[in-house]
């Protein structure tokens, strides 16, 4: 590469880490000034004397937690059905699969409501709505996740060799291609993880205590602790995803060989 | 004894027939190979039988059981398949196990029967080992070894070497013959490769267009082909038009240079047009004892092929191979030369149309 050419290379790539990371490391210092004229993590204390923090965080564990599951239960039958039995819809399921991305948060929880809040579907105030949503919204990530790790083993010929020693779909399902697909689940959960974590508008408007509404409520009423949960909330996204970088790595040989 | 029996198998996708007519009695302990081009329906037959296709008609037993709607994990068919599909999350010993835990068999049983098909692999220092670890002939052994650790009550082979190594493939087909005939097990082979169909089985069942064109030992197919497609995808062959002149001495004319035959032209009558067929290495250079079928031939090429020589002849106006055995020895003829060349009359086939 010519010298200019790497010049420009570097300008851009620190003009890109400047804008991601100033805003953040301003942030950051903002919270640590609690005390006036001293650094320090009072805001962080602060959010853990009362119990709304752990509250809303927990909540909000949970609400991942169950969507996870929900997806994995959903979704991972779903493409391996696709993939074996149907492979002529991919695309059109594909489709559906991307819909939460052009479809509006606010238009989606404004049609659960308005679909959810009269009889015979009298739900709107059950965590099984929210759950239910936040599995639509976690969709693209999970449903693309699985169908990516399927893609790279042979769902048919290992279904047809499980099938000929006398497997059954159950134990094909749960000790063939579950296993074989775990790296591409966990990245699909990881994800779905840090979507629920910040996610606003269907906590919001459900009226369910998570997160990112308790961010937003705190931001009206102090000024330090809300820079605090937004560092928090940060960690924890880039946590998730170290751990699928990590999972992923050393994983990856191995089911790159076995897919062969 | 009849071990599986297909009677009248036919298969059809959206109108299409695949597979037409197809009626096959397989003895027990027999490998039968299913040998035909890329869609002749040989590996459709294959999966009727494994159950992972539903035939349009016909019935399929196993013992006089008839197995035709049995899902395929309940007819204890193993099946070894082009890519090896072991399974990546377990390892060599876990895979030849699998079979038996879903029959939940005791782990001592499992174990036993694990270490006796690893020593049957000659792999048993690759107990622990995980698929992506072994080269793919190791993995088609393993393959062959969970398929056979269930007992089942037909093997399947659906083009297993096809993904390996020319010297590997070799290696690897005597040994699935030896281990099937040392467990007496029945199989069916499906290959393209005429070499290894003839090779490694009882019996051959050449297919073409979803039907069976000839069911016979490999003697059988090669030398006595029943069909122009047989006689034509089964080992290399000359074939060229002739007329009967005499149904009675099988005589024929093929571009006015005279043949005899020792088959096929009684049920025929003088003039009607045939196709003959004559082997490449039936052929040979005329010597003085020789007296049937001796024609002038002009030599047009020579290829060297290793452990024979193929020499293009011209006689008539018809070209034709002739192979011989490589002989460092041998004083090749010169191409443009005339030399006399002859087959017997054993070797001039008559060919259905």
């Amino acid at each position: 590469m010519k010298r200019g050419g790497l010049v420009w290379s570097w300008f851009w790539m620190i003009l890109g880490i400047l804008y991601f990371f100033l805003p953040l490391l301003a942030t950051f210092l903002f919270s640590l000034r609690a005390i006036k004229g001293v650094l320090s993590f009072k805001a962080y204390q602060n959010l853990f004397v009362t119990t709304d923090f752990v509250t809303n965080f927990s909540y909000s564990l949970v609400w991942a937690i169950f969507t996870i599951v929900v997806g994995i239960l959903i979704f991972v039958p779903t493409a391996y059905w696709v993939r074996l039995r149907v492979p002529q819809f991919r695309t059109a399921v594909e489709f559906v699969t991307l819909l939460p991305f052009v479809i509006p948060g606010i238009v989606f929880v404004f049609g659960l409501v308005r679909t959810f809040s009269h009889p015979p579907f009298l739900i709107v105030n059950s965590p099984a709505l929210l759950i239910a949503a936040y599995t639509v919204l976690s969709m693209p990530y999970m449903y693309r996740s699985i169908d990516t790790g399927l893609r790279a083993i042979d769902v048919q010929t290992l279904t047809e060799a499980a099938q000929s020693l006398g497997a059954g779909w159950e134990t094909i399902l749960f000790r063939i291609i579950l296993p074989n697909i775990r790296v591409a689940i966990l990245n699909g959960a990881f994800l779905s993880f840090a979507i629920v974590m910040g996610e606003y508008i269907l906590a919001q408007y459900l009226a369910k205590p998570a997160f990112a509404p308790y961010m937003a409520y705190l931001i009206q009423q102090k000024a330090y602790e809300p820079a605090a949960l937004a560092v928090i909330s940060f960690a924890l996204t880039w946590g998730c995803l170290g751990i699928i970088q990590l999972v992923g790595r050393g994983s990856q040989q191995a089911q790159i060989a076995g897919g062969h | 004894m009849t071990h599986l029996k297909l009677t009248n198998i036919s298969k059809e996708y959206g109108g299409t027939t695949v597979v037409q007519d197809f009626n096959l009695d397989v003895e027990q302990g027999e490998f039968v190979s299913f040998l035909g081009p890329s869609g002749c329906g040989k590996t459709t037959t294959l999966r009727m039988v494994a159950g992972f296709e539903k035939p349009t008609s016909g019935t399929i037993t196993i013992n006089g059981q008839d197995i035709t709607n049995i899902a395929p994990n309940q007819r204890n068919v193993g099946m070894i398949f082009q890519a090896y599909a072991l399974f990546p999350n377990m390892t060599v010993a876990q895979n030849i196990g699998f079979g038996m835990q879903i029959h939940k068999e005791s782990k001592g049983a499992i174990k036993e029967r694990v270490n006796e098909m690893l020593a049957l692999i000659n792999l048993e220092k690759h107990a622990n080992k995980y698929p992506f670890q072994l080269s793919g002939g190791q993995q088609q052994r393993v393959a062959l070894a969970r398929a056979l650790a269930n007992r089942p009550q037909v093997l399947l082979l659906d083009e297993p070497l096809s993904a390996l190594d020319a010297k590997i493939r070799v290696q690897l087909r005597s040994e699935i013959r030896a281990i099937q005939k040392k467990m007496g097990i029945t199989a069916i082979f499906v290959t393209h490769d005429q070499e290894e169909a003839l090779s490694i089985s009882d019996r051959i069942v050449v297919m073409y267009e979803g039907r069976i064109e000839q069911v016979g030992t490999p003697f059988e197919v090669y030398n006595f082909p029943n069909t122009r497609f047989v006689a034509n995808f089964v080992g290399s062959l000359n074939t060229a038009d002739a007329e009967v002149v005499d149904p009675v001495k099988g005589l024929l004319s093929m571009d006015g240079i005279h043949f005899e035959s020792a088959e096929g032209t009684k049920d025929r009558k003088k003039g009607d047009k045939i196709k003959i067929a004559i082997r490449p290495e039936r052929f040979g250079f005329a010597s003085e004892q020789k007296k049937a079928n001796v024609v002038d031939s002009t030599i047009e090429n020579i290829t060297f092929l290793g452990s024979v020589v193929r020499i293009q002849l011209k006689i008539g106006n018809t070209k034709f191979n002739m192979d011989t055995f490589n002989n460092p020895f041998l004083e090749l003829p010169k191409i443009g030369a005339i030399e006399q060349v002859t087959c017997s009359r054993e070797a001039v086939l008559v060919l259905d149309e």
